[in-house]
């Protein structure tokens, strides 16, 4: 055992030796013309429109002369609507499509005869479950390390034990099952995380009203629960909100992935103690230099291939550890938000 | 008893049958449900149907005149949302004067398919269907991607769903509940007993009868739609002030919410019958089935949409089969007492027939 995790170690450091040795970090050069497709999972949430302000800074940093359309379904019709952008997009002959997938492997077929028309795919925040269609995922942090961020924020806030319940968003949404089922395996493998019960999974459905609802019932179904673990800006905030109206503070706490300005209040009385989440603008940004370096053909979008992407530094494509045979680049890290430093982040 | 029964009129009927529905499916899942029969639950229901109640009468009005009103959940979302922004720019605008602004937009937003509908003469599951995709287009343009947090309401507003009026142990009667029960009683009333409103009835039994009797037929249709959309702003409100944080989607899939309930609660969707007391029960019934499920070991995540379908399929089945039987114990009734009665005017026909005579010239 001891000599496998020796072998292990280094073959790791002769990999990354190798990685470091042969590929210096490509620098793209900006100007050239091409035109792109951010597309959200629907229009008009705050995250997507952050991501947005990153990709358009981005834009502007490398001066490209195409255009960067923000384009995106209106929210009751995300699936069908992200389908048909995608098929516009090959049509208009775009360099490239950045997909939010909120279609799950229903995209594959229009991303794949857009791959054919000559555009690439770069997934960020939700990749193609299968990795079919898609070229590379930016991923915001490696989603094993949410299970594992997550599981220790409940482990902090229950105290070593009690009841935990997920409050998802859609049964659709692949980043959120990744996370969940990220989750579980943490929750299963460590034997520190033995006195926490996970009793539940529901979906919101990343509505207000039905995210509060869901997180009553929860409440009622299950007297003993002492946390709501809830992976989607919109379920914390509404589960907080539900928690507080109905006095309920001091008995289930909330957890999860939330925006600190909206998060604020919930954290500061104690509703929401922790929360997680990545930044943004950020993931806007380093998804806006993949896309434009494959795009361009600077990239050539193979395991190992390390570039620098602005401001943020240097990334390398790797084998996405979470989906066999796809490509990832890895940005991380997260920030955990607690009444401490949530103020400050919020403003 | 047969006599009560004769006396009580086929609206009550069928409400006496929702009840009974409505009893019926609270006594299953206390059979299935461990700590489902109590206070607790009572205040689950009743703070969360104050929104579906209010759209539910709206859509009920609609309904009434032969038409359906499928925009009435983005007019929901985008007035919580227009409301949303006004308050937290003018944190001090008075209560009424925000309640007003809300059912003002909401109300033109009713004003544009009304006028579509009832002048344009373009069927209202079309109308509606396009506007129910343009007013959540406008909510997106309008929103610029920001979304409202109960942070930037004032305390009064959110305060405001959840003060409880009334205690009696665990339940507790709360403002919301009472100020969406208030509206549908007096929409009820007003139906029931107020001569113009009568109006809606005529024009949803039958448009050239009520146009031949003097009534405006387009006028009513426009109405029924601006009071639906008024409806709807006020409904908005309610989900601002319940809800506080506020996204794009607020108010998704409400529209068929409501006419489930409004069927459901027996408003006859070819139009011309049914009440909104009704409607508001068929909003309870909704949202009952709806988070009893969420508690229901037997009923997986997946399934529940499917249980929920069938759950409302079976209720309006049971409903109408009742209901039939009811009126043809009834209709059994009446044919035994007119038999009587012809068979005691063929004993005395001198008696009898002056008065058929008098009866008749009045």
């Amino acid at each position: 055992m001891k000599l496998f995790k020796t072998l292990c170690i280094a073959s790791a450091l002769m990999v990354s030796a190798s990685g470091g040795a042969m590929a210096q970090a490509i620098s793209l050069n900006g100007g050239e013309d091409v035109d792109m497709v951010l597309l959200p999972k629907f229009l008009g949430i705050l995250v997507f429109d952050q991501a947005n302000e990153g990709a358009q800074e981005a834009h502007a940093e490398l001066n490209n002369p195409g255009e960067l359309l923000f384009v995106g379904p209106t929210p009751e019709n995300s699936v069908a609507g992200q389908i048909e952008i995608m098929t516009t997009s090959a049509t208009q002959g775009q360099g490239a499509v950045m997909l939010s997938n909120n279609a799950g492997d229903q995209i594959v077929p229009s991303a794949k005869a857009a791959q054919a028309a000559g555009t690439k795919i770069v997934t960020w925040d939700s990749p193609i479950p299968s990795g079919e269609g898609e070229d590379v995922f930016v991923a915001q942090v490696d989603f094993g390390s949410i299970g594992e961020v997550m599981a220790d924020m409940a482990l902090s806030i229950l105290g070593g034990e009690g009841q935990m319940a997920i409050l998802s968003a859609t049964p659709d949404a692949a980043n959120q099952n990744a996370w969940i089922a990220s989750l579980k395996e943490v929750l299963a493998a460590d034997a520190k995380y033995s006195g926490i019960e996970l009793v539940d999974t529901v979906y919101g459905d990343d509505q207000s009203e039905v995210s509060y609802n869901r997180a009553l019932a929860l409440v009622d179904k299950y007297p003993d629960l002492g946390l709501i673990m809830s992976p989607t800006t919109v379920g914390i905030q509404a589960s907080s909100k539900a928690m507080q109206d109905e006095g309920l503070c001091d008995q289930v706490k909330v957890s999860g992935l939330g925006l600190p300005s909206e998060m604020l209040s919930y954290t500061l009385n104690g509703c929401a103690p922790e929360f997680a989440l990545w930044d943004f603008r950020d993931l806007g940004y380093l998804t806006y230099y993949t896309a434009y370096g494959m795009a361009t053909g600077q990239l050539s979008g193979e395991i190992g291939e390390t570039f620098t992407a602005g401001r943020m530094g240097d990334y390398t494509i790797e084998e996405d550890p979470g989906r066999p045979g796809s490509k990832r680049i890895l940005m991380g890290p997260f920030t955990v938000y607690t009444s401490e430093n949530v103020e400050a982040a919020a403003n | 008893m047969g006599h009560l029964f004769s006396r009580i009129s086929p609206q009550t009927l069928r409400i006496l049958a929702l009840v009974f529905v409505l009893a019926a499916i609270i006594f299953f899942f206390s059979t299935q449900v461990p700590n489902y029969l109590n206070g607790r639950l009572f205040n689950r229901i009743s703070s969360s149907v104050a929104i579906m109640a209010l759209i539910a009468t709206g859509q009920t009005l609609v309904i009434l005149t032969r038409n359906i009103d499928l925009s009435i959940g983005s007019i929901v979302g985008f007035t919580a949302f227009a409301t949303g922004s006004l308050i937290s720019a003018n944190p001090d605008m008075a209560a009424p004067l925000l309640v007003l602004y809300a059912m003002v937009v909401g109300a033109a937003f009713g004003a544009v398919n009304g006028i579509l509908v009832a002048y344009v003469k373009i069927p209202a599951i079309i109308v509606t269907l396009a506007t129910m995709a343009l007013f959540r287009s406008a909510l997106v343009e309008f929103s610029n991607a920001k979304s409202i947090t109960s942070s930037e309401l004032p305390l009064w507003l959110v305060n405001f769903p959840n003060t409880v009026l009334l205690k009696f142990g665990q339940f507790q009667l709360r403002a919301g509940f009472a100020a969406a029960l208030v509206v549908v009683l007096l929409v009820h009333f007003a139906l029931a007993r107020f001569r113009p409103a009568r109006r809606f009835y005529a024009v949803g039994s039958n448009p050239e009868a009520a146009e031949m009797a003097g009534i405006n037929a387009k006028a009513t249709v426009f109405a029924a739609f601006v009071f639906a959309g008024a409806l709807a702003g006020l409904a908005g409100f309610m989900f601002l002030a319940r809800f506080g944080n506020i996204t794009v989607v607020a108010g998704l899939g409400f529209e068929l919410k409501s006419v489930a309930a409004a069927v459901l609660g027996g408003v006859n969707i070819f139009g011309g019958s049914g009440t909104v007391i009704g409607a508001f029960i068929g909003a309870i019934l909704v949202d009952l089935i709806d988070t009893s499920l969420v508690r229901w070991e037997l009923v997986s995540e997946f399934s529940r949409e499917a249980v929920l379908g069938a759950l409302i399929l079976v209720s309006v089945t049971a409903d109408a089969v009742l209901m039939r039987r009811l009126i043809g114990l009834r209709a059994n009734r009446e044919k035994k007492l007119a038999r009587a009665a012809i068979n005691a005017q063929n004993r005395s026909p001198e008696v009898s027939t002056p008065k058929q005579a008098g009866e008749t010239s009045t």
